[in-house]
This record gives C-alpha cells, sequence and structure tokens, in this order.
C-alpha cells in the first residue's frame, strides 16, 4: 500500500515526464515547422529559377522556331530581312536596328532610311542611320565569320548617346554586295548565350539568302527564256503568214484566171443582153406604128410581130443568161470570200469550225491548178465533223496539199478526197495519182527549205508550215508514197462535240 | 514508420489503460525517442515492436490481438485525419480498393519515402474479397483489425481470415474479407 502524499507525489512526476515529453514533441514539431518552410523556400526558389531559365529557353526556341519557318518560307529577300530585324530586335531587346546594303565599303541601300525601333517599330530616321553607320566596319573585306558586339564608347552624335553595345554580322551578295543586320543595345550588358543562339540563326539565314539569290536569278532567267519563247512565237507567227502570202502569189495567176473565166461571160453575156434589149426597143417601136396606122392592133399582128423578131428564144435564152451571170458572179465572190479567210492574219486561235468547209474553200482557191488535165472526185458527205481549229490555217494547208498534188501529176490524174469518221476522230485521206516520191525525198518532205521545184517555183516551206500548224491543230499526219502510183496524206482530226 | 501511429499507439494506451501505464512502459522500454512522438516525425519501426511486446507481457495478451485491437481503434482515428476523397464510399470493399488507388497517393504527396504496404487483389466476388498484403513490416494483424474498423465505420460485418500468413510459414499474406 501506498500513502496518498506518495500516490499524489508519482502521479505528478508521470504528469511532469508527460508534460516534458509534450513540450519536447512541440519544440521537434516547430523545429519540423522551421525545416518545412526553409525546404519550401528553397524549394520556391529553385521553382524560381528554373522557371525563369524555362521562359528563356523558352523564347529561345520560339525565336529560333520563328527565324527557321521565316528562312523556309517563300517570302521575298526583302521581306527574309525585315522579319528577321524584328524577330532578332525583339529576342535581343534591342532599342534599334536596321539593316544596309553596301558595296565597295559605301552604303548602296539604305532601306529607304528606315529603322526598327523598340517603341516606334520601322520608321524613318535618317539622323540617327547617320550616325549609327559609322559604328559599321562598312570597309571590311567580305563577310563576316560570326556576330560581333561592339561597345559604344566613341560618340558619333546625340541620337547614340543612350546606347551601349552593337551587335551586327553581314552576309555576301551577289555582284560583291554585302548586306549588314546592326542591333544597337541600350541595356547594361549583352546576354552571352543569345549570341550563341544568334549564331545558330546566322547559319540558317545565310543558307536562306543563298537560296533567295539564287531564286532570283532563276526568275530573271525565266524571264529571259518566256521572252525568248514569246519572240519565237511570234516569228513562227510571221512565218506561216509569209509563207500563205507566198504560196497566195503562186496562186495568184490561176485565182485572176478563176476569177477572169466568169468575169469574160458575164460580160458577153451582157453584150448578148444589150442585143437582146435592142429587139425589144425593135418590138416596141413596131407595136407603136402599127397602133398609129389603125388606133388598135389585133392579135394576129402582134404574134406575127412577136415571131418575127424571134422574141420567144429571146426570152428564153435572157433568163438563162441572167442565170449564168449569177452563177459567174457568185464564183467570183467564193473565190473572193475564200481568199480572203485564206490570207487573214490571225493570231492562230482555235475554235470549232467546219472542216468539209475549209476543204471545200482551199479546192475552190487551187481550182485553177486542177483544170484541166485533172479530175478532183470529192467525197467528202454532206455534214461535216467540227474540229478546233482556225479556218485560214486549215485552208492553208489543203491548198498546199492540192497544189503540190496538181504538180506531181502534172501530165494530169485524179485528187481524191475522203474522210473516215469515228466517235471521237475524223480521218481526211487526200490521194493523188502523181509522181509519188522516193524515200529520201519522203524522209526531206517537212524538212524547212527542202523542196523538188524549180527554183522560184516553190519556197521550201509549204509542208514544214503545214506540219507546223497541224501540230498546233492537234492533227496526226502520215503519208504514204509511190513513186510513180502517187502519194496519200492522211490526217487525223479529233472531233469537238459541240 | 509515420509518427502518427505512435500518437494513435500512445493515445490509444491512453484510453485503455491511463497515461501512468503508457509512462510505465516508456520508463522500462527506454527508446531511443523517449517517447517524444509527434505525428510529423519519422521513428524507428522498432521502438512500436519494443512497445507492443511490453504490453503483451505486461497485460497478458498476444502479439497478435494486440495489433488487432489497435488496429481496429485506429482506424476511425486516422480515417477522420485523411483527405476527402477518400470519405466518398459507402461499402468495405470498395475503400479497399481505394487505398491504394486515393489514399496511398496522398499519403506520398506529403511524405514521398513513406514505406506502404500493397494490396495486390487476387480474387473478388459480391461477399468475398480476398487480396495479397505485402509490407516489409509484415503487420497484417495490424491490418486484420483496420478491416475490422473499417466494416465498423460502415455498418458491415465481417469475416477477416488469413488463408496464408507469413507468420505460419508461408512465403506471402493471403487476407480474405468476407461479407456475413
Amino acid at each position: 500500500m501506498t500513502t496518498p502524499s506518495a500516490d499524489l507525489a508519482r502521479r505528478i512526476a508521470v504528469l511532469e515526464r508527460k508534460i516534458e515529453r509534450e513540450k519536447k514533441a512541440r519544440q521537434m514539431a516547430e523545429q519540423q515547422l522551421e525545416q518545412y518552410s526553409r525546404d519550401i523556400y528553397q524549394t520556391n526558389q529553385s521553382l524560381q529559377t528554373s522557371l525563369a531559365y524555362s521562359n528563356k529557353k523558352q523564347a529561345e526556341l520560339e525565336f529560333l522556331a520563328k527565324e527557321s519557318v521565316l528562312v523556309g518560307s517563300e517570302s521575298s529577300f526583302q521581306d527574309l530581312v525585315s522579319n528577321t530585324i524584328e524577330l532578332s530586335s525583339m529576342f535581343l531587346k534591342a532599342k534599334y536596328s536596321f539593316s544596309l546594303i553596301s558595296k565597295n565599303g559605301t552604303p548602296v541601300n539604305l532601306d529607304k532610311n528606315k529603322i526598327w525601333g523598340r517603341e516606334l517599330g520601322w520608321h524613318s530616321a535618317p539622323a540617327f542611320l547617320d550616325q549609327a553607320i559609322q559604328y559599321l566596319p562598312l570597309n571590311h573585306d567580305g563577310a563576316l565569320e560570326t556576330w560581333l558586339v561592339s561597345p559604344i564608347d566613341n560618340n558619333f552624335g546625340p541620337e547614340v548617346a543612350e546606347l551601349h553595345w552593337l551587335v551586327y554580322v553581314n552576309f555576301a551578295l551577289t555582284n560583291g554586295s554585302i548586306i549588314w543586320l546592326a542591333f544597337f543595345n541600350d541595356t547594361e550588358y549583352v546576354d552571352e548565350e543569345s549570341l550563341y543562339v544568334f549564331e545558330t540563326v546566322r547559319g540558317q539565314l545565310q543558307s536562306g539568302i543563298r537560296r533567295r539569290m539564287t531564286d532570283m536569278r532563276i526568275l530573271k532567267r525565266t524571264v529571259q527564256l518566256q521572252n525568248t519563247v514569246n519572240s519565237l512565237e511570234q516569228a513562227k507567227r510571221q512565218l506561216i503568214q509569209s509563207e500563205k502570202m507566198a504560196s497566195l502569189g503562186q496562186l495568184a495567176a490561176g485565182v485572176a484566171h478563176e476569177i477572169n473565166n466568169p468575169i469574160g461571160f458575164i460580160r458577153s453575156n451582157l453584150e448578148m443582153l444589150k442585143l437582146y434589149l435592142k429587139d425589144y426597143r425593135q418590138l416596141h417601136l413596131e407595136i407603136d406604128q402599127l397602133i398609129q396606122q389603125q388606133d388598135s392592133i389585133d392579135a394576129l399582128s402582134y404574134q406575127q410581130l412577136y415571131e418575127k423578131l424571134d422574141m420567144a428564144y429571146i426570152e428564153s435564152d435572157s433568163e438563162e443568161l441572167i442565170i449564168a451571170n449569177i452563177e459567174g458572179l457568185d464564183r467570183v465572190s467564193d473565190i473572193v470570200d475564200n481568199l480572203k479567210t485564206f490570207s487573214h492574219n490571225s493570231n492562230g486561235e482555235l475554235q470549232p469550225v467546219s472542216l468539209y468547209e475549209s476543204i471545200v474553200g482551199a479546192l475552190k482557191i487551187s481550182a485553177n491548178s486542177l483544170k484541166y488535165e485533172h479530175t478532183v472526185d470529192n467525197q467528202l458527205p454532206a455534214v461535216s465533223p467540227m474540229v478546233m481549229g482556225n479556218s485560214g490555217q486549215l485552208q492553208q494547208v489543203f491548198v498546199n496539199l492540192f497544189v503540190n498534188a496538181a504538180y506531181a501529176m502534172a501530165n494530169g490524174g485524179t485528187l481524191s478526197i475522203s474522210a473516215q469518221q469515228s466517235n471521237k476522230l475524223v480521218t481526211i485521206k487526200i490521194a493523188d495519182t502523181g509522181c509519188g516520191m522516193d524515200d529520201k525525198t519522203l524522209k526531206k518532205l517537212f524538212t524547212p527549205f527542202f523542196t523538188t521545184k524549180p527554183v522560184g517555183v516553190g519556197t521550201g516551206l509549204g509542208l514544214s508550215v503545214s506540219y507546223a500548224i497541224l501540230e498546233a491543230h492537234n492533227v496526226e499526219l502520215h503519208v504514204e508514197s509511190q513513186v510513180n502510183v502517187g502519194t496519200t496524206f492522211e490526217l487525223i482530226f479529233p472531233i469537238v462535240s459541240i | 514508420m509515420k509518427g502518427v501511429v505512435f500518437v494513435k499507439f500512445n493515445e490509444f494506451i491512453e484510453h485503455l489503460w491511463g497515461d501512468e501505464f503508457w509512462d510505465e512502459l516508456l520508463f522500462e522500454a527506454k527508446l531511443p525517442s523517449e517517447g517524444v512522438y509527434t505525428t510529423v516525425g519519422l521513428y524507428d519501426d522498432q521502438e512500436l515492436f519494443t512497445l507492443i511486446g511490453l504490453v503483451v507481457a505486461k497485460k497478458n495478451i498476444s502479439a497478435k490481438d494486440a495489433q488487432i485491437a489497435f488496429g481496429k481503434w485506429v482506424f476511425k482515428e486516422l480515417y477522420a485525419a485523411a483527405p476527402p476523397q477518400a470519405h466518398d464510399f459507402k461499402d468495405a470493399f470498395e475503400f479497399l480498393h481505394g487505398v491504394q488507388s486515393v489514399i496511398h497517393i496522398e499519403v506520398k504527396k506529403f511524405n514521398p519515402d513513406a514505406i506502404l504496404p500493397e494490396f495486390t487483389f487476387l480474387d473478388e466476388s459480391p461477399t468475398t474479397l480476398t487480396f495479397h498484403y505485402q509490407s516489409p513490416r509484415k503487420l497484417c494483424f495490424f491490418c486484420e483489425g483496420m478491416v475490422y474498423g473499417l466494416a465498423e465505420h460502415t455498418h458491415q460485418d465481417v469475416l477477416v481470415s488469413h488463408k496464408e500468413c507469413e507468420h505460419n510459414g508461408d512465403s506471402r499474406c493471403v487476407l480474405e474479407v468476407e461479407k456475413i
């Protein structure tokens, strides 16, 4: 048994120890809390450092990515330079920047005196440029290997007074020109790491500038080539027209004859009609006389007079003569129309034309060449398919073929023209029974200036020009020939559906 | 081991047998920490085993029963301190599934170095859940007690049996919880 006071003492001792433990525990907890606070502070610090670092890296990456997109884009040389100035200025926190092209140490293009400013963006600042240029070593021979940083010590004027650093680089352009990129900073120092990033950009920019220089050269060359192609086209059109005029010259005598013929018979018919008119006057006169003698005229007397002057024949013959004259005039007008189509100097534009109409027109123009000993066997159907073409040029081709055929059949023969039509194609066959050609001639058939005709008779350009025309019309051309049997030209036209 | 376990064990013992018994335990145990526990501190596992050993000897109960009793009592204490996400359940099985995916993740946020038991679920039916308890501390009976504490909280009657137990010479501990 313990006494109450001993119990109390023991109880107090237990509680004191308990309080002691609690106190110690509180101290430990407080220390732990302080440690946590310190840890949190340090974690915070290191997080902030990491954040700043990662922000910086992100800015670098953004800058690199934007510059890379810019270099790889199709933007012009001028845009590449001005956008690079903007991006780099923002990245470097430059106050002012500009680009400048120099040649032999002298500025040749000050980008219209424009500079980029942190507050104003692109703006005109000739006074600043005057002073700022003096810091650039424009006399340096060739392109720099790296970005250069130089402190702005010498005070060249009030415009540059607040600036501390100049960061610059240059690139060689064509013709010995050099482009300079210059950035002026008012910061106390230039971040060294930014310069490493700038160095990466320098490499990209260099290849970007080179590519644009090459592009410009290619563009220039393309324009030159296009001009050459245009003048060749022009020359070709002139050649086709000249050849046409030359063949027209050769046809002229025949055409004149073709026109003269109807004119001749029209004239003689008109002479005849003049005489018939005289007979009518005679009839009228004699009727008049009878009326004066007898106050009237009976049917019998009129009949006698009519028969005496052979008026029945005169009437029917007049009718025939008039019909013949109209036909003759139609022939003349037809020939003139076809000559107009033939000689028209078109720009070679293709439009839907009636193929058989072109062939028949050509036949009319060359009719005189095929007149006497030749038979023309025209088997073309009445309804013609439409082809994309130029009727003047097509006539030129057919006239050429017909005249050649006539020339090949000097002692007479038959010229057959036939057509075979399928869904999308029409094949025209032009066959003569002339002297034909040997292989040697066949091979040179479409060679310019090659001719079998005597000097002064042919230009030697007829078939080569025809070939060029047919090619432009997407026409397939085949020739078959046998000496002393004849020649057949086969022309395959694509039909246009309207 | 987390200080919260020691603090709660202290409260448990004082609740059962008073602060003088606790004082007596500490006096005899001669622990390196001298029984100065804070919930935020970390203490040697061995201190808990020493204290349990003394309780077992003095109160003449088995270590197994001591662990089960403490586990059952401490569940509601720890549950009250658990993050709100851990409160959103109605069923004991549901909670057991959430121990690893919710509670342990929250614990790790504050104590990245904490050693936590791992549960691998082996089998489940509407009434039975079997899982593999893995912990270097081998406190499967403490775990059993916690499950009873949990069932009490969800007002469910369960029976926990050790299908396999490292304390019985098996290579692992497999606990089966059966709703009855």
